[in-house]
């Protein structure tokens, strides 16, 4: 009887303790390994800021689940060091240590491409908002996604924009620095003027590491393009900028794949960032809403009220990664802990996931990248950087055509 | 016309190279010390030249005396406390210790300043003026005129002064110049002080029309390098030559190949230079 009694206090001590656990449990562990040092820290920085403003939103609303089955989100964050193998690693280990239900990306597509092939081989979802190389797509992955688009196509709305300005223009001179994401995007300004019958006077790759920007310039000028369009970050954007006014090379129009959109650009450039464009994928005024947060004017004014900055368009595009997944989770109907087989079936559902969000609509290719999305250009007007469109949306007429650099 | 703007932006860009390989070629000479860590003096030049720009509206041309100062005083603490170590001991030595600094350097300006690419605007940046078809970059410009008053700046002191004359002699023979009473280890402070200032000052000068970012530093110093082989190592205006026919050789190949094409030439050169002629084009630098 007393070993009966014993017994039985054993076992409603291990119910106990089980029921202890499953009610500890009851959050969803999500993992990202993202750079927090390194080159890409500074970057990583608002990744990490913009999965917390996603789980503090969710988090205050109860959770993440379908009506009654709600749990808190908990985020587990890991420095990458801006390394793909590092990244890589702490994928592995959040999925077999930490026990994480799901994960999210972190930036770069390098980190990325690394950190997505440790998920693919552990059956994880993966949705970035923060990595766009033609590679990440062509590797064919079923379980890594992004809300932004590939890189040749991120640029679709710098060459929409002058495109449809009147005279068109007749011709193009594209430059860029030779590294992945920056070819990727000359490419894609290659096929779009082309489809646009727009002849390309001029196509040159440089060494990031190029000293002399004048002359490679000169060559660019020397071919009398109406619009020159660079495949850049930030720093070959500034540096694009200075050389092209030294020789006082003025097509019609000058636009970016990146680095304009980011504040250093006009800041460092002052009154010579006039008139430049860039891509972008998203600007808080354009007429998008969705659950969660609203629109998009209320997203951008909430992230301020929460860190004081406005977002980037990277911020907005990786909440709207984590908001893709939450969604389908909650389709599902699944509470915590998910089992591989739910991570299955959130594969799947992320695949037919078709959602309008404050981000605009998010809808993958079977490669994973965002196809639904729309292009997006700016433009830098009186010191800021305005959206030009598209245009039914637009905040400002684009300014075109830039005026020579003696007249501005 | 094309040919001749890239011949004079190529002569600019070879007063820059002189600048920052003249320091580079000095600690050699002296210490037989090579310094990986030599770009990121350029960069901490860089980014003083930065910081008083933004945040006391200090002109770039007005920061030198401050850059070098700072630099200087750096690099004579840093040659007395650590690089001090290695001195006379096998090349392997100041190689992995200075690349060390390198690492520490970039790392620590990484972590207080993060990669973000900054850059300087002031009323003239981008101005040129106009010579018949061709466009002489004012900032540029002036900043050649700078470069060239350094390297005569420093190939003066060495030779000509008392404290230059020290430096010499120690670079020629550390013993006998200890024993006709030089402070052989205040010279070689004073040495390394004086190449990072003069190194920082290239780099306050290229910050006023380039931009400025914690890694801008190895690219540089891998310039440095080509650039001493080219001129010869330790002989200080060989810097000038070998500047200016690197900074032409690369703008040429831009403008006539690609820009690819500049980086792949300078490599081939330097290995010439290294089979044929060791000494460098003049034939007065040192070869061990």
């Amino acid at each position: 009887m007393r070993r009966l009694v014993s017994l039985a206090l054993a076992l409603a001590l291990l119910l106990g303790m089980g029921l202890g656990t499953a009610a500890w449990s009851a959050e969803y562990k999500i993992g990202v390994a993202v750079p927090l040092t390194g080159l890409f820290g500074k970057d990583g920085e608002l990744i990490r800021d913009a999965y917390t403003f996603w789980a503090e939103t969710v988090n205050a609303q109860g959770g993440m689940g379908a009506a009654g089955k709600k749990a808190q989100v908990k985020l587990i964050f890991r420095d990458d060091m801006s390394d793909p193998q590092t990244s890589a690693k702490l994928v592995e280990q959040l999925i077999t240590g930490e026990h994480v239900d799901l994960l999210l990306g972190g930036f770069g597509s390098g980190p990325i491409m690394a950190a997505s092939a440790a998920s693919e081989r552990s059956g994880y979802p993966m949705i970035s908002g923060a990595a766009s190389s033609n590679k990440l797509f062509e590797r064919k992955f079923k379980y890594y996604f992004s809300t932004l688009g590939k890189a040749t196509d991120e640029v679709k709305g710098a060459v929409d924009v002058l495109f449809t300005q009147n005279p068109k223009p007749q011709s193009v001179a594209i430059i860029g620095a030779n590294t992945p994401f920056t070819a990727d995007a000359c490419q894609g300004f290659k096929n779009f003027a082309e489809a646009a019958g727009v002849k390309v006077v001029h196509f040159e790759l440089f060494p990031p590491t190029l000293q002399d920007y004048n002359t490679m310039l000169e060559k660019a000028k020397a071919a009398n393009p109406d619009v020159l369009l660079v495949g850049s970050h930030l720093g070959v954007a500034l540096r694009v900028m200075k050389a092209m006014k030294e020789i006082k090379f003025a097509p019609k129009a000058v636009a970016f794949s990146y680095g304009p959109t980011v504040p250093a650009f006009v800041q460092g450039m002052g009154k010579d960032a006039e008139y430049v464009f860039a891509a972008s994928e998203w600007t808080p005024n354009l007429p998008y809403t969705g659950p969660l947060f609203g629109s998009a004017k209320d997203f951008n004014q909430a992230y301020f009220k929460r860190f004081n900055r406005y977002p980037d368009y990277v911020e907005a595009a990786t909440v709207a990664g984590a908001l893709a997944q939450q969604t389908v989770v909650e389709q599902l109907g699944l509470t915590p802990p998910i089992k591989a087989e739910d991570r299955v079936k959130i594969m799947e559902g992320l695949h037919k996931l078709d959602l309008n969000t404050f981000y605009g609509r998010v809808k993958f290719d079977p490669e994973g990248a965002n196809e639904a999305h729309p292009p997006v250009a700016v433009q830098v007007q009186d010191g800021k950087l305005v959206n030009v469109y598209p245009a039914e949306a637009a905040e400002a007429k684009p300014r075109y055509p830039m005026p020579a650099w003696e007249q501005r | 016309m094309l040919i001749l703007q890239a011949l004079l932006n190529g002569i600019l860009l070879g007063g820059v190279y002189a600048t920052f390989s003249a320091g580079f070629s000095l600690i050699f000479g002296v210490m037989g010390v090579v310094n990986i860590a030599h770009g990121e003096m350029i960069m901490l030049g860089a980014f003083v030249t930065f910081y008083l720009f933004h945040l006391l509206g200090l002109d770039p041309f007005l920061s030198l005396p401050l850059s070098f100062g700072l630099m200087f005083l750096l690099g004579y603490l840093l040659q007395r406390l650590v690089i001090n170590r290695v001195i006379g001991a096998p090349p392997i030595m100041s190689y992995i210790l200075t690349f060390g600094l390198h690492l520490v350097i970039a790392n620590t300006a990484l972590l207080a300043w993060t990669a973000d690419p900054r850059t300087i605007t002031t009323a003239y940046s981008g101005a040129s003026l106009s010579l018949g078809p061709l466009h002489l970059p004012v900032v540029q410009g002036a900043t050649f005129l700078f470069c060239l008053a350094i390297i005569y700046g420093l190939h003066f002191l060495l030779n000509r002064t008392q404290v230059g004359r020290a430096i010499q002699a120690t670079a020629q023979d550390r013993e006998m110049a200890r024993l006709m009473g030089i402070n052989v280890g205040r010279i070689y402070a004073l040495t390394f002080g004086l190449g990072a200032g003069v190194t920082a000052l290239a780099g306050s000068l290229v910050a006023a029309f380039r931009y400025v970012e914690v890694g801008m530093g190895l690219p540089y110093t891998i310039i440095a390098f080509c650039v001493v082989v080219l001129g010869g190592m330790g002989y200080i205006p060989g810097a000038l030559i070998g500047g200016l026919v690197l900074g032409v050789v690369g703008s040429l190949a831009t403008a006539v190949f690609t820009p690819g094409w500049s980086m792949a030439i300078t490599f081939f050169l330097l290995y010439l230079m290294l089979l044929f002629r060791p000494a460098g084009i003049t034939g007065k630098g040192i070869v061990e």
